[in-house]
């Protein structure tokens, strides 16, 4: 099913100029529905609070790391099944078999390009 | 009933018997002496270190503070680009927009294909510098990397300042030659910098140790 331009998108990370860039794509991309949280448990309350149709998250946060909100949302009845996009520097292979291990949609490694991140967000929604 | 005499050679061998028990006693006092004797020695050359650890540790807050400052400045500098890079694409939204409106006004009005040509041509542009602006937002993601590798080093740092400032607890008291009350104040300290080892030192704790050592 392709991506709702007018669901709600909730863009996590710490550092605010990333939260930033990550809006500013998914506002070029036809998204303008957007919130934002500074730590995966920041994110969590929000989410739980309201309905959100995608997820944009970093992996290193301070109080909450990313893959540690992940498992949390895939764990909840309400939230498991909100589409997770991780956005971070973390290249590692093994850190990616974790974030797929703990139900990841899909995965863009920073510095990312716009056309990356529209691809992935492309086949997450197709 | 008298006792049986004993002949000179035989006491000789007697008293060379009680030598002999002696010597491996004598000799163990010896080697312990001598034992002793090299901890000092390596003990007061390690203390002679404490001057440039202090150096170092005192250094060490001021490396970062500069790269917690330059962490800050890359952050707000970014947001400057952004701002500017964002009021550009707003403006090329309403340029477009109207760019949209005159194109279909001048075909409604049947004018010149050269002219709506030219419309089409200028809509165009602006997507391909549309395209551009989204290059150099994500460009500025550059900040974020630095931000994270900042904070690395400032974690490292925080690490080193600890152990150096153990150093300096540890040696302190024995460069000056402490008496019981200062050793026991070192292990005071020492406890303290072990609370703090899983967290940002406290800059009051490490100025506050440094100042009980001497250093100023």
């Amino acid at each position: 099913m392709p991506a709702d331009p007018n669901m709600k998108i909730l863009v996590v990370d710490d550092m605010s100029t990333m939260r930033r860039i990550v809006k500013n794509i998914l506002k070029q991309l036809g998204f303008n529905n957007l919130e934002e949280a500074e730590n995966g448990q920041e994110a969590l309350t929000k989410l739980k609070a309201d309905t959100y149709g995608f997820v944009v998250s970093d992996w290193n946060m301070p109080v909450m790391m990313g893959i540690d909100m992940l498992r949390a949302i895939r764990a909840d009845e309400k939230l498991k099944k909100i589409p997770v996009l991780m956005v971070t520097a973390e290249a590692q292979k093994e850190n990616l078999m974790e974030a797929v291990q703990a139900g990841v949609s899909n995965y863009v490694v920073k510095p990312f390009t716009a056309e990356t991140m529209q691809d992935k967000i492309n086949k997450i929604f197709k | 009933m008298a006792q049986p005499r004993v002949t000179p050679k035989a006491q000789e061998a007697v008293d060379e018997d009680d030598q002999e028990e002696k010597a491996p006693d004598t000799k163990l006092y010896e080697e312990l002496g001598e034992l002793a004797r090299f901890i000092d020695t390596t003990m007061k050359t390690l203390s002679e270190f404490s001057a440039p650890v202090n150096a170092s540790t005192q250094q060490l807050p001021q490396a970062q503070s500069h790269l917690l400052n330059l962490k800050a400045q890359t952050e707000q500098g970014t947001h400057r680009v952004m701002l500017e890079v964002e009021a550009i694409q707003d403006n090329h939204a309403q340029i477009s927009t109207m760019l949209k409106d005159m194109t279909q006004t001048l075909q409604q009005a049947k004018a010149s294909p050269a002219l709506v040509q030219q419309m089409a041509t200028l809509g165009q542009m602006l997507g391909q510098d549309d395209k551009r602006l989204l290059d150099i937002m994500t460009a500025l993601s550059f900040q974020d990397l630095v931000a994270q590798s900042v904070n690395k080093l400032v974690t490292i740092l925080d690490e080193v300042e600890h152990k150096l400032l153990q150093l300096v607890v540890v040696f302190g008291p024995y460069q000056k030659q402490a008496a019981k009350p200062d050793q026991g104040k070192a292990s005071e300290m020492l406890k303290q910098l072990e609370a703090t080892k899983n967290t940002s030192m406290d800059q009051d704790l490490a100025d506050e140790i440094l100042k009980q050592f001497g250093f100023s």
